[in-house]
């Protein structure tokens, strides 16, 4: 067979070498020139024998999500890998250890449930590792060489690769992890001769490699983030691990505080001392930020919440992905409390769409919440960054010299956005409290203040649309069929466009990071255009779509998957085609 | 009731539907070590000569085994059979219990003590795989030499001669007889092969085959060194009984069975090509291959795994059941 694009998992127990597969494989296709989008799944429980699976998905030709199916299984171990044989697809390959030690009973065997329509190939994974590296390591190493043999790919590829990753382990770690992929190769090469071909430029630059986690760190870092404070969570974690290592280089600070109420605290102290500052979390971490949130909003100090979603309510699905935070992220805390809410939909997005957020939450005084989530947080992924360093920039609104006479920290402006200072200037006194005050910031609570003061809380909001980003249309502007998304579902939806363009039926997709505020003219004109509107997403309630429902009067078929894993673009294409046949009826 | 079958070939696709079609419930499993879908093994030359798509081998459809309720796996090695714990254990060490078990594996080309160490240069002829792997590298092949015996080698000659190859045939015998009695052609086939412009070398065996320049440098035993760009051998043609080492069920060269393929081991019957089986004319046992031979004893074994009673009923003569019309309807025409 040849391809042009295949898509792989490696499904075993932590210790297998699992997620060093994908990096492997990551970087390997990257140094061709491949695109290639890598999805980690582990198990939340911290034990040694959890699951572990890295999908890896490359292709010549740019990948917009994971797709759907499997074009090769590789089960390290059996009992973990038997449920992951549903994603294999029809004609599909299934790689299995025939050494593995001890009788198996049919219903715990990886091979007695694949069925005649994928194809199993067994091979020694365990005894050639064994006999590569003297232990049980290199099992990884072993069926990375059988896969490059499998699929005619370049073995330099790899070896290179193997150099590069284990560089830090001494050149006896990385003779004997090339010699278990030679061990791999060799044997498929003598069993299974008949291989089959990906097909690509062998003349294409390398690419570079990203995860959203990464990319929205590295778009704090470069646009001026000088303090980090937060609390362990899986999965934004690594963004803090980030600026741990990173922040002191830069004569910043990274704090671990003792939980996120505590984090979001530090921060807001950070911005209230003019500072940059950031923390990361996920959905259980977001609920306890929500009353720091509403002083943020009472006080007018910036604050910049990046929030990775995970399966939930409460601790959820630490492992798993769902798009189940927005209501919390628009509407969580007390009050009338005005937030701006955003939700990258890929790693570029994450890197220029993080720097977006501290200008809109420094210049406009307000939180802003970053929706990411799992998936589009860890997945590794090929990109092409524009990268834009500016680490003193500043969009604060600075008082004139007049207003600093008489300061009035809460002055109300057209636009709703009030002078603001480093609290010590001398002579610009005020005060700020999260209960409801005046001009000077002194607690007030008649009811012409409280009205006056709301009002221009939301008036910022009004005035924060004139710098936000158009929404982008995508796909056929003369579709009667338009889709809405958010966040990483936009890859699927994109991919599932896709198919059904394949199939003859047109669609076009508005698609913007701005969840709220929106231009909202330009989405009223898009859905006026579409006789269908389809809006899917990962949550059982389909809170984009309430939204939009509320905002603009539509009545849109929606798709709601409280989802474990990254949304299929086939079910997406199963959904246009419906409505097509809907329209044509 | 839970029955096994070993052999994904003509002989246990057949058993495994006749059983599924006496008793609907009864469970089957078929446990093939080929890659593919059960396919027509006889079929093969006229895929290599693209007569006939790869679809048109399929023997057995996965629609057709999912109608009938067989579960296939496929790719998947028997290596051991346990007769007294009713288990029989698979390459990776997976046990599978039986109540009835079938052995269908057939035969399968080998190699003797002298050509052994050169098998990675030699192309044997019997399978699927062997075929695609065929078809990939024959448009770069001009010479052949072919050295074996039995139907399935003059197929093969005659298959690589009309897809405009060089073929040189090298027997141990005196003549070009393919095992088959002469007076089955009409004329002769030796000298028709020469006819045709095959190059027949007698009394001649392979020694050594080794990688030169043009392809492969072979020599034979009277020392002549021959080149080629491929190279075909086997020894001999034997059931694929190794697995049932140590398992007492009584073999010769095949597997013993009675007239209802019955083994020396209670629930184990054996059919098809790796089955020696008494042939009263001959007063011995012997292997009766063939395709028609291994449909029907595939059908008795699953009739009498099923609970009936019947017998097979040998051939009168001691032939190939190719032989006679349907390879001169498939190469002398
Ligand atoms: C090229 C070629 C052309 C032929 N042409 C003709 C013809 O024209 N007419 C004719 O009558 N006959 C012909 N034959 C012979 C005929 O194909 C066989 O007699 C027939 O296929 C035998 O059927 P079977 O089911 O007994 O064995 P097979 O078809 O050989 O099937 C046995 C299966 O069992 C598998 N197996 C073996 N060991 C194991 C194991 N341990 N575990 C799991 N699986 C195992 C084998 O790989 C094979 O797939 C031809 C043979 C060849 C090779």
């Amino acid at each position: 067979m040849k391809y042009s694009e295949i898509t792989i998992r490696f499904c075993g127990i932590a210790g297998d070498g699992i997620v060093a597969s994908g990096k492997i494989f990551a970087g390997a296709c990257a140094n061709i020139g491949l695109h290639v989008m890598v999805n980690n799944i582990y198990s939340a429980e911290i034990r040694g024998m959890g699951k572990s699976s890295a999908t890896i998905r490359f292709s010549t030709s740019k990948l917009y999500s994971m797709g759907d199916g499997l074009d090769l299984l590789v089960g390290m171990e059996a009992k973990e890998s038997i449920i992951d044989l549903r994603d294999v697809k029809e004609e599909g390959n299934v790689f299995y250890d025939t050494s593995t030690i001890g009788d198996v009973e049919e219903e715990d065997s990886l091979v007695s449930h694949i069925t005649p329509e994928m194809q199993g190939h067994g091979l020694p994974i365990q005894k050639l590792a064994n006999e590569a590296t003297g232990t049980n390591q290199g099992k990884n190493l072993v069926t990375i060489g059988a896969i490059c043999y499998f699929y005619s790919l370049p073995p330099e590829m790899f070896v290179d690769q193997i150099r590069s990753v284990f560089a830090h382990k001494g050149e006896h770690v990385i003779d004997v992890n090339i010699k278990a992929f030679n061990l791999g190769y060799e044997y498929f090469k003598e069993h299974y001769p008949l291989n089959n071909q990906f097909e690509f430029d062998k003349t294409s630059e390398p690419m570079a490699l990203t995860s959203g986690n990464d990319a929205i760190a590295k778009g704090a870092l470069d646009c001026g983030l000088k303090f980090y404070a937060g609390y362990p969570i899986t999965p934004a974690t690594k963004i803090m691990e980030i600026a741990a290592k990173e922040l002191p280089k830069l004569g910043g600070w990274t704090l671990q505080m003792e939980d996120e109420i505590a984090a979001i605290g530090a921060v807001l102290g950070a911005w209230f001392a003019g500072k940059r500052a950031m923390t990361a979390t996920s959905g259980p971490g977001l609920s306890l930020m929500c009353e720091m949130i509403n002083l943020s909003v009472m006080a007018e100090i910036p604050t910049v919440i990046v929030n990775v979603q995970r399966g939930g309510p409460s601790t959820g699905l630490p492992t798993k992905v769902e798009q189940g935070d927005l209501n919390i992220a628009l509407y969580g805390g007390a009050g009338d409390s005005p937030r701006v809410v955003m939700a990258p939909t890929d790693s570029e997005e994450c890197y220029s769409g993080i720097q977006l957020a501290f200008d809109i939450a420094e210049k406009y005084q307000t939180p802003v919440i970053f929706l990411s989530d799992l998936f589009l947080g860890q997945r590794i992924e090929t990109v092409t960054i524009k990268e834009n360093i500016d680490r003193d920039r500043c969009t604060r609104k600075k008082p004139t010299s007049e207003q600093l006479e008489d300061f009035q920290r809460y002055q109300i402006t057209d636009d709703g956005v009030s002078p603001l200072i480093v609290p010590g200037k001398p002579g610009a006194v005020f005060s700020t409290t999260g209960l409801e005050h005046s001009i000077k910031g002194n607690p007030n609570y008649e009811e012409e203040v409280h009205s006056m003061m709301t009002a221009k809380r939301f008036r910022k909001f009004e005035s924060i649309v004139e710098d936000l980003p158009h929404a982008v249309i995508l796909g056929d502007e003369t579709a009667d069929i338009g889709i809405a998304g958010w966040g990483s579902t936009i890859g699927s939806i994109l991919e599932g466009m896709e198919l059904a363009r394949e199939q003859g039926v047109k669609t076009k997709l508005i698609k913007s990071i701005m969840i709220h505020p929106q231009r909202e003219n330009l989405f009223r004109k898009f859905f006026a255009s579409c006789k269908k509107i389809i809006v899917p997403e990962m949550n059982y309630q389909g809170q984009y779509a309430a939204l939009l429902k509320s905002r603009y009067g539509i009545k849109p078929i929606e798709i709601h998957i409280p989802a474990v894993n990254p949304v299929s673009p086939l079910k997406i294409a199963q959904k246009i085609m419906e409505a097509n046949s809907e329209l044509s009826q | 009731m839970k029955h096994v079958i070993i052999g994904a070939g003509v002989a246990g696709i057949t058993a495994a539907r006749t059983i599924k079609e006496l008793n609907s419930n009864a469970e089957v499993v078929v446990i093939g070590d080929e890659l593919f879908l059960p396919y027509k093994r006889y079929l093969l030359t006229e895929f290599l000569c693209d007569s006939i798509q790869r679809d048109d081998l399929l023997f057995f459809s996965i629609k057709k085994l999912n109608e009938l309720g067989v579960k296939l796996r496929k790719g998947e090695y028997v290596k051991s059979i346990e007769p007294s714990e009713k288990v029989i254990k698979l390459h990776h060490n997976e046990v599978v219990h039986y109540d009835k078990l079938l052995i269908a594996t057939g035969g399968r080309p080998g190699l003797g003590l002298v050509l052994r160490p050169f098998k990675k240069h030699i192309h044997f002829y019997y399978s699927l795989y062997d075929t695609l792997i065929l078809k990939e590298k024959l448009p770069e092949v001009h010479k052949c030499i072919v050295f074996g015996d039995g139907v399935s080698c003059l197929d093969l000659i005659c298959v690589l001669h009309n897809l405009g190859k060089r073929v040189t045939y090298i027997t141990r015998g005196e003549r070009a007889t393919f095992g088959l009695e002469e007076d089955d052609f009409e004329g002769d086939l030796h000298e028709f092969l020469e006819e045709k412009g095959i190059e027949i070398i007698t009394e001649e065996q392979i020694v050594s085959v080794e990688e030169s320049d043009q392809g492969y440098k072979v020599e034979t035993i009277q020392q002549k060194t021959l080149t080629t760009d491929i190279v075909f051998a086997w020894d001999f043609y034997k059931p694929n009984i190794s697995f049932i080492e140590g398992s007492a069920i009584e073999k010769k060269l095949g597997i013993l069975v009675n007239t209802r393929l019955e083994t020396s081991e209670k629930d184990i019957y054996s059919a098809g090509d790796c089955v020696e089986i008494y042939h009263p004319s001959i007063k011995g046992y012997w292997i009766n291959f063939g395709l028609p031979n291994a449909l029907e004893q595939g059908r008795v074994a699953g009739s009498n795994m099923s609970g009936q009673n019947e017998e097979y009923k040998t051939q009168e003569a001691i032939v190939f059941n190719l032989m006679g019309t349907s390879l001169k309807a498939r190469w002398w025409r």
